[in-house]
């Protein structure tokens, strides 16, 4: 599939939460370690400035160990959102196409190819994908544009743009209004 | 065609829980069955398996969701009401671990705790320089309290143990659990993401 921005960012983010997973470990080590060695000092040579400089690193390790995982669930939860998002996105357009194309009484064969002409593919690529004649598939798209009362490939993708926008409140919709 | 779906049940294990798993899982079989219990390098271990456990504790308080404590509570009739699906051959999708697995995931972390706080109480000096003072100075401690460490000791063994059998128990409950639901657990547990 393709690498979109968003799922470029939600892999950074994994590796990022990843790294991090490491970070923490290391630093949760190194706060037992501390913590043993503190417990140690105060044991056998009570309160001394070095103990005492000693115990508030360890607090210290230990608070910033805390930070760190919260800031990771930060990371997580933003993978999580992105993922929803998209997939919601996804599906919320999915839902829309075939809406259209179900008002438009597209023939499942018509609806086949206007879905490959809106992935991007040109009349050879859906033609040899089809089976089918190149001036069979020009003669289904043309068509499709007519029943959608389009010129073609260009307005044909905007109506559903169009129609996302307007969906969105907002900023789509005073875009709209201006124009 | 179609996009890959992804995250449909939530059932996915984060990179903390991956990673204190795994070396958890690698501290308590190097400690219990390849590094004798008197070599420093089992002190060490022991020491970090202490401290992967203290970090995965706090993730059951601060982390996501499924890794929280509250999402797997300690319930013998959800366990019991989850045996009794799976002889039946239901399928039940929990968000975090199944119901007998957190009764299991409560079981191996108390009997590691219990097993790394006796090993510290029975190591009074953790950072010894070099291992000839460690072992010198062992020496000195068996002769100061013999009868006071002798019981501890005897706890941490008996703990180990158990700690052990735990773990083959769980790792025999993950394959049954695969073969009753047609679902491979190992999966997720190494790449994060479902099967």
């Amino acid at each position: 599939m393709d690498e979109t921005a968003t799922t470029r960012r939600i892999r950074a983010d994994k590796r990022r939460a990843s790294a991090l997973a490491v970070v923490l470990a290391v630093q949760a080590l190194a706060a037992v370690f501390f913590i043993a060695d503190v417990g140690q000092d105060l044991l056998l040579g009570g309160v001394t400035p070095h103990s005492l400089l000693e115990a508030i690193v360890a607090a210290a390790l230990v608070i910033g160990t805390a930070f760190g995982a919260l800031q990771m669930r930060q990371i997580l939860i933003r993978i999580r959102q992105a993922e929803t998002a998209m997939s919601i996105a996804s599906g919320a357009l999915f839902e829309l196409i075939q809406a259209r194309f179900q008002d438009w009484r597209l023939t499942p064969s018509e609806a086949e190819v206007a879905m490959f002409t809106l992935k991007g593919l040109d009349i050879a690529d859906i033609a040899q994908v089809r089976g089918a004649a190149q001036g069979t598939v020009r003669a289904q798209m043309t068509k499709v544009y007519a029943k959608a009362k389009v010129s073609g490939r260009g307005q044909l993708t905007s109506l559903f743009i169009e129609d996302l926008l307007i969906a969105s409140n907002g900023r789509g919709s005073a875009v709209r209004e201006e124009i | 065609m179609g996009e890959p779906t992804q995250g449909d049940d939530g059932r996915v294990w984060d990179p903390l829980v991956r990673l204190t798993h795994w070396t958890i899982a690698l501290a308590v079989v190097v400690n219990g069955f390849l590094i004798d219990g008197d070599a420093l390098a089992h002190v060490w271990i022991g020491y970090t398996a202490l401290g992967l456990l203290a970090l995965r504790l706090l993730w059951g308080l601060i982390g996501p969701d499924n890794a929280r404590f509250a999402s797997f509570p300690i319930s013998l009739s959800g366990a019991a009401r989850h045996v009794a699906g799976l002889t039946r051959g239901e399928h039940r999708e929990y968000p975090s671990h199944n119901p007998l697995g957190a009764l299991m995931v409560y079981a191996l972390w108390a009997m590691l705790l219990l097993v790394s706080v006796t090993g510290v109480m029975l190591d009074g000096e953790p950072f010894p320089e070099h291992e000839s003072a460690y072992s010198q100075h062992n020496d000195n401690e068996e002769e100061e309290d013999h009868e006071g460490t002798e019981v501890i000791e005897n706890m941490h063994e008996v703990s180990a143990n158990l700690l052990l059998l735990l773990a083959v128990l769980h790792v025999g409950g993950v394959v049954l659990e695969s073969r009753f639901s047609r679902r491979n657990l190992v999966r997720p547990m190494i790449f994060g993401d479902k099967s």
